[in-house]
């Protein structure tokens, strides 16, 4: 459907939803030969090339699209549009697309009738409105089909109740199916993993087979994690003794059983008894002062 | 239709978020399976025995306590051992050989049922008991 300010107002839409093709009269557009490559790019810079053309910078939007050597640049007012369409009686969820004449200006072979006074020209490859009595006689205008529709259009953002913007909704997306790729990576690792874990426990079963009863091999862990907590005591309670053996201090007598310990140390002077005590006090035994000595028995249990 | 193609920001955010959900369900349910699974755990503790058992039930140790022995001259050494219990007893000995010998001690994965060590003068008497 081609827009132009001196339409009728529209009676129906197709519920489809409809393609709309903006006359120059909603639009400001330059064609500039930028040496940039992508659209983003030249999306980017497409502000300041309207500096000074627009009146309302701040409303408008920037719709760019590569052609043969030149960068097509088109600034339109997207409530203004909005405002007009409802005005006309089309409602903004109605519209699936939005072009621009200009998109497709080589097509525009002959003049296209706007009402009764105006006509849409190609003028030198720019599109232009211009009233009816300029057209020459002998030019028979044409009408607009499905086939002047551009690959490249502008969809409505916020069209009917829409809360989220194309951009905004892309990012989100974005973010959340790179999460669920992260998510799916993960947990399929954790899969793998389950697998390996199947595989390393018949390979050390195989191994062992005497432990492929889960009860025979609780009995044997319970029965070797005994001795090796209540041997792993003994050794480190003797080695925490033979850190008391310095200048001054003599191991006179160790004694150790299963269930206990004793020590006696032979010191000096009363500062080497102080210091042995004060050792012995950090690893938690138990120590006293042997009678008309400096000798410190220590003890504790295990 | 077209209620549909004026929620589509809607629906692409939400198709993107569900299949977040899912993926996080999933995630989710492989981590707690393979906590729950006793894969895992049962590996572990498998590792476990099987090294508990290399440690406190070797084979070979009959043979190991021997080196305690050779530590000193066999003239400082009273050793009778029977079956899997060693009883030892080791006299005369310096600073330096007390040390060797309790590092020793300390090194072999036995069980220690007795060790008493006495300074007689300048020397070193241990008496020694262990199984395994």
């Amino acid at each position: 459907m081609l827009i132009h300010s001196q339409m009728k107002h529209v009676s129906s839409v197709p519920a489809h939803g409809v393609n709309v093709m903006l006359t120059p009269q909603f639009y400001t557009l330059k064609r500039e030969p930028l040496p940039v490559k992508y659209a983003y790019q030249a999306k980017r810079i497409a502000p300041s090339l309207f500096e000074g053309l627009l009146e309302d910078v701040e409303n408008h939007k920037y719709f760019v699209s590569k052609e043969d050597e030149n960068w097509l640049f088109i600034a339109y007012d997207i409530e203004k549009i909005k405002t007009f369409l409802q005005s006309k009686g089309i409602e903004i969820g109605q519209v699936s697309k939005i072009f621009f004449a200009d998109q497709t200006a080589n097509l525009f072979t002959a003049p296209v009738l706007l009402g009764e006074h105006d006509a849409l020209v190609n003028l030198n490859g720019t599109m232009t409105v211009v009233p009816q009595i300029a057209l020459n006689p002998d030019e028979k205008p044409i009408h607009i089909t499905t086939h002047f529709t551009p690959k490249k259009g502008v969809a409505f953002e916020g069209r009917g109740k829409s809360m989220v913007s194309s951009n905004e909704a892309y990012t989100l997306a974005a973010i959340f199916t790179l999460l669920a790729i992260i998510y799916f990576v993960e947990g399929s690792r954790y899969g793998g993993e389950d697998e390996v874990q199947v595989q390393e426990m018949q390979r050390l079963l195989e191994n062992h087979p005497s432990l492929e009863s889960s009860y025979t091999r609780k009995s044997i862990a319970k029965k070797y994690r005994a001795i090796d907590r209540k041997e792993r005591k003994k050794r480190d309670v003797i080695k925490a003794l033979s850190h008391m053996i310095f200048k001054g201090s003599t191991l006179t007598s160790l004694s150790l059983d299963d269930k206990k310990f004793k020590a006696q140390f032979a010191c000096k002077d009363v500062n080497t008894a102080k210091k042995l005590k004060a050792l012995a006090k950090k690893e938690k035994f138990n120590t006293s002062n042997i009678a008309k000595s400096n000798d410190v028995k220590i003890e504790g249990t295990l | 239709m077209t209620q549909l193609k004026a929620y589509k920001n809607e629906l692409i955010v939400g198709v993107a978020f569900l299949l977040l959900l899912i993926s996080f369900a999933y995630k989710q349910g492989q981590a707690s399976s393979q906590s729950d699974t006793s894969a895992g755990n049962a590996v572990q503790e498998l590792k476990e025995v099987i090294s508990l058992q290399k440690i406190w039930g070797d084979k070979k140790m009959s043979t190991k306590i021997d080196k305690l022995k050779t530590i000193v001259s066999p003239s400082k050494v009273k050793w009778n051992k029977k079956s899997k219990k060693l009883t030892a007893s080791f006299s005369t000995l310096t600073n330096q050989e007390l040390n060797a010998l309790i590092t020793k001690m300390m090194n072999i994965a036995v069980m220690i049922q007795k060790l008493e060590v006495k300074k007689l003068g300048t020397t070193y008497q241990v008496e020694f008991k262990c199984k395994w």
